[in-house]
């Protein structure tokens, strides 16, 4: 029974390329299932062997197609074990080469008051690149994981935002510093809107409905912080943005209307 | 490692109508030779392989629930037997009731009697529906031919998606969003029901029939015909005039009756989908008797024209459903679609055509048969109505007793005299 299969997956995959292995990997893993399955059906009842061969055939009817997956996933495998291994390895590895580099500048540069961010902001912007990696991974999953990924987003965010806070205060001292916290809030609320949209998350609209105010009133805290904007009338940014969030349902509700179907206008058009 | 499939919109949907009907679907083939059983087991093992879910358990899990493939063994599946009284046997096969967290969804068995067989199968709704199943009964039919005959491994029976969103994919972009957004309850809210007794303990499952013969068919389509009706229109009409009569409505009374209809008309091909559901109901009403059955059927005509003329005929209530099953855990969706959800009292469902030379058994067509939907719970009924050669069968299964069953041999009474009324002639 089990030489019908593998006459069979044998010419299914003639002149199939090999990578490392991937192809004997591949017939192995084809060949077991296809045992398996032999056993079930067997268990079933079928006794005719050519009926099973048949109907076992037919449950793998694409080997090439199957292997060039099998091996798309492989290469996928493979390059998330790197990744596993960069995050092993690279946190200790990090953790040294932050270690000379801090010293070997604070003894070059004897600027001990400043080289410690070399520290914090090294290990901040690593937990930008795991959190990264985490949104990656989750986004890659059931829907169901989106809202895990989209906290995870928003913390790498806040860890990003936070290293240019340090960067900021401790180099130029600037004593409206604190004004790149609100900024953050409206760098998380647009890189959610662009994960929403680039993963195309059902009811987005409604994120994009409540982030405009919220974003648009911590602008207008920042551009005040900054007197880049006095405070009066800046605050006239917030009902501009609740006047935009007014625009944007006028127009998804005529972009929805156009898709409302009447048969009464449809038969009078066709009755034309 | 069980393998799993998901649970569908309509099986979930079916698996809701717990409350209303048994959910098992039924067929009856009469055959004037011995079935090779041997090489019935052998193409029912390869369709069951085919379409896993016949060997899988429903599993409520009340968050998403989900079916679980099962082993099983050809035997559990096929009952072979030689009663001293066929009826008897047919009857009490028919109307068995396979929970949905069995690990079989389908029973079939073959009763032999005087150098004859009798092919019955019972399966559950929420794996397909009457027009799918009358697809499986012909592969089933096909394959063993084919097998018996010249030796061709029965593997033919179609595998693909069973999701309901096959109805959209033939649309354009433009009309798929607007089927889409077709959120509307389109559920029956008629009060009148089927004058049955009140539910009892002592109720069990029966399935009465009636049969009219290919001569009565014919008259009825050519009467069909001159009148502007389709056979349908004209089986409808009949119902609702003998429904007024049986229940005493007021004849000023308007009356909903809700129609099946198979949305397959929407998939060009269907060749790469599984055996799914793929049924919506068409509310078609009458505002009042009208004089005669004439008035009768001419708003029975001008009912069912309004939904023959809609591009989205029956697709309205399944955005509604996806939202209700998409927002919630199962279990809440349930209680969220029981509140919106109303299902009607008085059906039908016309599955059409059994054709004889489909569903022949190496070269032997059925000399009888017919299918009929599920076992209703009172007060819901559901009249089906198949055709084989021509010859019509009407069905309804009730849970009831004797009474209910008298009640509706009366009502197919009033069904051939209300065609009798149509076509000028008596029904044979």
């Amino acid at each position: 029974m089990e030489k019908n299969y593998i006459d069979y997956i044998e010419s299914a995959l003639q002149g199939a390329p090999d990578k490392n292995g991937t192809l004997y990997r591949y017939k192995r893993r084809v060949l077991d299932q296809m045992t398996a399955r032999a056993a079930e059906v067997t268990h079933a009842g079928l006794r005719d062997d050519k009926v099973l061969t048949d109907l076992l055939i037919s449950e793998f009817p694409d080997l090439s197609g199957g292997y060039a997956r099998f091996c798309a996933e492989d290469q996928k495998e493979r390059h998330k074990k790197l990744v596993n291994k960069v995050m092993l390895f690279g946190t200790p590895a990090l953790a040294i080469l932050l270690l000379v580099l801090f010293l070997a500048v604070s003894f070059l540069t004897d600027a001990w008051r400043l080289t410690w961010l070399i520290f914090a902001d090294g290990f901040l912007l690593w937990a930008v690149f795991l959190l990264g990696v985490g949104v990656a991974r989750l986004t890659a999953m059931r829907r169901l994981m989106h809202p895990i990924a989209r906290l995870l987003l928003a913390l790498a965010v806040m860890c990003a935002d936070t290293a240019v806070f340090l960067l900021v205060l401790m180099f130029t001292g600037l004593s409206a510093a604190w004004v790149i916290f609100p900024a953050g809030v409206v760098g998380i609320l647009l890189a959610d809107a662009v994960y929403a949209q680039a993963t195309r998350q059902k009811l987005r609209i409604i994120n994009y409905l409540v982030y405009i105010p919220v974003a648009a009133t911590m602008l207008y805290v920042v551009l005040g912080g900054l007197r880049l904007l006095p405070w009066s009338p800046g605050w006239l940014l917030v009902p501009l943005a609740v006047l935009v969030d007014l625009i944007l349902v006028i127009a998804a509700v005529s972009n929805n209307a156009k898709y409302k179907y009447d048969p009464e206008v449809e038969q009078a058009w066709n009755g034309n | 490692m069980e393998r799993k499939l998901n649970a569908e919109l309509w099986d979930k949907m079916h698996y809701l109508f717990r409350d209303f009907n048994d959910r098992m679907v039924h067929v009856e083939l009469h055959y004037d030779f011995e079935i090779d059983i041997e090489a019935l087991k052998t193409v029912l093992i390869c369709f069951f392989e085919k379409a896993p879910v016949l060997h899988s358990s429903f599993h409520d899990n009340h968050i998403s629930p989900c079916w679980n493939v099962k082993p099983y063994t050809i035997e559990d599946v096929l009952t072979v037997a030689y009663p001293e009284d066929l009826e008897a046997a047919v009857n009490d096969f028919l109307t068995q009731y396979i929970p949905p967290d069995s690990d079989l969804q389908m029973k079939v068995a073959v009763f032999y009697k005087d150098g004859g067989s009798t092919l019955c199968i019972v399966e559950n709704h929420m794996c397909m529906d009457g027009g799918d199943f009358k697809y499986f009964m012909k592969a089933l039919c096909q394959n063993y031919s084919a097998y018996v005959g010249q030796g061709v491994s029965p593997i033919e029976l179609r595998e693909g998606s069973r999701s309901y969103e096959a109805v959209y994919e033939d649309f354009s972009k433009t009309e798929q969003r607007m089927a889409r957004n077709l959120y509307k309850n389109v559920c029956a809210k008629d009060e009148h029901k089927f004058p049955l007794t009140p539910d009892s303990i002592r109720d069990r499952a029966f399935i009465a029939k009636r049969k009219w013969s290919a001569d009565t068919f014919l008259r009825i389509h050519a009467a069909g015909k001159k009148l502007g009706a389709t056979v349908n229109d004209m089986l409808l009409a009949a119902y609702f005039y003998s429904l007024y009569e049986l229940a005493h409505y007021d004849p000023s009374d308007s009356v909903t009756i809700s129609c099946a209809i198979d949305l397959r008309r929407h998939i060009k091909d269907v060749s790469d989908e599984g055996l799914t559901n793929h049924t919506a109901f068409m509310q078609c009403n009458i505002p009042e008797r009208g004089r005669d059955i004439f008035e009768t059927l001419r708003y029975a005509v001008q009912s069912s024209q309004k939904f023959k003329h809609d591009k989205f005929m029956g697709l309205y209530g399944l955005p509604l459903l996806k939202l209700g099953y998409s927002i919630l855990p199962h279990a809440a969706s349930e209680e969220i679609i029981k509140i919106g959800y109303s299902n009607p009292l008085l059906a039908m469902s016309n599955i059409g055509i059994l054709e004889a030379d489909k569903l022949a058994l190496d070269g032997h067509e059925p000399t009888d048969g017919f299918m009929t939907g599920a076992v209703k719970y009172k007060p819901y009924v559901l009249l089906s109505v198949t055709s084989l050669r021509k010859a019509l069968t009407l069905s309804m299964c009730v849970r009831g007793n004797e009474e209910d069953r008298a009640t509706v041999e009366r009502f197919f009474d009033l069904m051939e005299h209300s065609i009798e009324l149509l076509t000028g002639e008596p029904v044979q």
